[in-house]
């Protein structure tokens, strides 16, 4: 972080003034810019406390053989929990290592299929939801704060309603289900290996679809009230107005919430670890890692793929990031 | 004719709203009327919906069993004192980094975006390990401070969001007529910041209420907020749901009731980073 707090670079402001010839206010502005720091100073130091040095730790343990009874004196191993190789002589030999071991990739795949569908899913919907309440209608004031609820009630009560509903034998989804005659007999929605990670992308869709929805609904109150009006004197149709005009305009909201989201999503433990606990199909990389740390006394272990998951998250972002040009600077930009 | 399909479109709009809303809404009232059954009516099959025999059995269970009113305390203690340790910190830091950008506004942002990418799982021993040490396990100050670091991003990156909606012109014609940074502060940007600030705080303090990782894992009995008094339901063993939704409904009433009143600000303070 040291960069960042070291040398004060110029304000924009200060710059365009210095090339449109005027001198810059010298006193005045360099007094705001050096309180501008300061005020910055104290955020960045404690940000840089907790992401730094925890994060640094973690990955000091993945280099190490470190277990929960000993964390203090572990010893040094260099990459081997990401990657080693024994040679049984003879040209004979195996490859260990999280980067070999197939739970691991599993729980890599699992992590980005249920973040890639339940994201996508989020996002449709949401718009939809978006687009409905942006809409006048009866009662939207009720319907809007019904559709709020679920995302401000803890993940570990809501994945515990759904277990409830979910219930093979009392569950009122199956119950419903059966009543319309979608099924014919019960499904045990968070055992069944076929069915198990798709009982998580309900109860997330579920649960974070509102966010989304609200997210986009801010975006599309920002279209002014005019650019309908023209479209409508145009006569354009309100397909082609919508793919035309009102999703270029709300694109950055859409891209905010998906990234916010899609990091969490990438993260996933509560929801999966409530619902369907020791289940191969949902184990996520949280999971996976929470696991080996403090389950299998593989605490090393779990450290480096707590380490690798981050790089991952990071790397996805990043692309995101650039693939999506998502605007993150400053006044103006 | 033009009308007619106007209406009839405003009409299916509504009942798609309402349907799509009672939808959504379905698993808390579904929750809300387990509470009120004993738990054999809980588990009949095929499930009751109003034709049962009301009870506050569970409710009162709960409340001699373990004490709701302790973990309500705890959550409004951590909640709260997060959220006023995070403003302290936060606020001169967006303040600074909406009105005196600098070509690295944008990695700073970008930087605290990856606090998000730690899995908090991976970082918890460490965590764990400095709480043993300053003696902060199951302490209310400890969660205070785990809580206001894990929102610390949302927080800046929130306000940020909202500072720069201020009119720079404004700051401008202030220091044209001199005021002071600190006059600047107090009468100029202050009464034009409260909504936003307002937003966050409510987003804030629903966050740090709904937080379960952290304090499950630092907690034991002391400091344990509403999350941990929902876990401690959750006896592998027995069915008792209609006693798990008696406890569900009363960790979120709260959340309810607070979110009900203050929904404008709250769909406000959600709304963060996405409009400009």
């Amino acid at each position: 972080m040291a960069n960042v707090q070291a040398g004060v670079p110029p304000t924009e402001k200060a710059l365009e003034a210095e090339r449109a010839g005027a001198r810059p206010r010298s006193d005045l502005s360099r007094q705001r810019l050096r309180s501008a720091w300061l005020f910055l100073a104290p955020m960045l130091l404690v940000l840089a406390l907790v992401a730094g040095w925890p994060l640094l730790k973690t990955i000091w343990f993945s280099l190490t053989n470190a277990s929960l009874s000993n964390l203090e004196g572990a010893d040094f191993v260099g990459l081997r929990n990401y990657w080693e190789y024994v040679d049984y002589g003879d040209g004979e030999g195996e490859y260990f290592g999280l980067l070999f071991d197939p739970q691991w990739w599993n729980a890599v795949w699992n992590t980005v299929y249920y973040s890639v569908i339940s994201v996508a899913i989020e996002t449709v919907l949401g718009l939809v939801f978006a687009l409905v309440l942006n809409a006048e209608f009866k009662g939207r004031a009720f319907v809007r704060a019904a559709v709020l609820i679920p995302w401000a009630i803890p993940t570990i009560v809501s994945a515990k309603m759904w277990a409830w509903m979910m219930n093979d034998q009392f569950g009122i989804l199956n119950d419903m289900l059966m009543a319309i005659g979608i099924i014919s007999s019960p499904i045990a929605w968070t055992a069944d290996p076929d069915t198990a990670m798709w009982a998580v992308i309900i109860v997330d869709v579920w649960k974070t679809t509102p966010f989304m929805a609200l997210l986009i609904l801010a975006g599309l109150q920002m279209v002014p009230g005019d650019v309908y009006e023209a479209a409508k004197i145009d006569g354009i149709h309100p397909v082609k107005v919508f793919f035309k005009v009102t999703l270029p305009l709300i694109r950055p909201a859409i891209l905010v919430a998906v990234i916010f989201r899609a990091l969490d999503a990438l993260r996933v433990f509560d929801l999966i670890y409530v619902l369907t606990p020791n289940n191969t199909q949902t184990k996520s990389m949280s999971v996976f890692a929470q696991e080996n740390l403090f389950q299998f006394d593989k605490f090393a272990y779990g450290s480096a793929a707590s380490t690798l998951l981050f790089l991952v998250i990071a790397f996805i972002t990043l692309f995101y990031i650039k693939v999506a040009r998502l605007d993150l600077g400053g006044r103006g930009s | 004719m033009a009308r007619k399909v106007t209406t009839g479109r405003k009409i299916g709009t509504t009942i798609f709203a309402w349907f799509v809303g009672l939808v959504i809404f379905f698993p808390i009232l579904w929750t809300f009327l387990t509470s009120f059954k004993t738990e054999l009516q809980a588990i009949s099959i095929p499930p009751v919906f109003v034709g049962f025999d009301w009870t506050l059995e569970n409710y009162r269970t709960i409340q001699t069993q373990s004490n709701y009113f302790h973990f309500m305390a705890n959550s409004i203690y951590l909640s709260l004192g997060s959220t006023a340790l995070g403003l302290i910190f936060a606020i001169p830091a967006a303040w600074a980094m909406a009105f005196s950008p600098t070509r690295r506004t944008k990695d700073v942002l970008l930087w605290m975006l990856s606090t998000k990418m730690l899995p908090a799982v991976g970082v918890l021993i460490p965590i764990y390990l400095l709480f043993v040490r300053f003696g902060l396990l199951d302490s209310r100050l400890g969660l205070i401070v785990v809580l206001f670091l894990i929102n610390l991003p949302i927080l800046v990156w929130m306000l940020y969001t909202y500072f720069k909606e201020i009119p720079g012109e404004i700051l401008e014609a202030a220091r044209m007529d001199g005021a002071s940074l600190s006059k600047e502060i107090t009468q100029v940007l202050a009464p034009m910041a409260v909504p936003g600030i307002a937003s966050t705080v409510l987003l804030n303090v629903i966050l740090s209420w709904n937080e379960a990782f952290w304090t499950l894992n630092l907690t034991t009995s002391n400091a344990a907020p509403l999350t941990a008094f929902i876990a401690s339901f959750s006896s592998p063993q027995g069915n008792f749901y209609a006693k798990l939704s008696a406890a569900s409904m009363l960790a979120i009433a709260p959340i309810l009731i607070v979110g009900w009143f203050s929904q404008k600000q709250l769909v406000r303070g959600l709304t963060f980073g996405a409009v400009k």
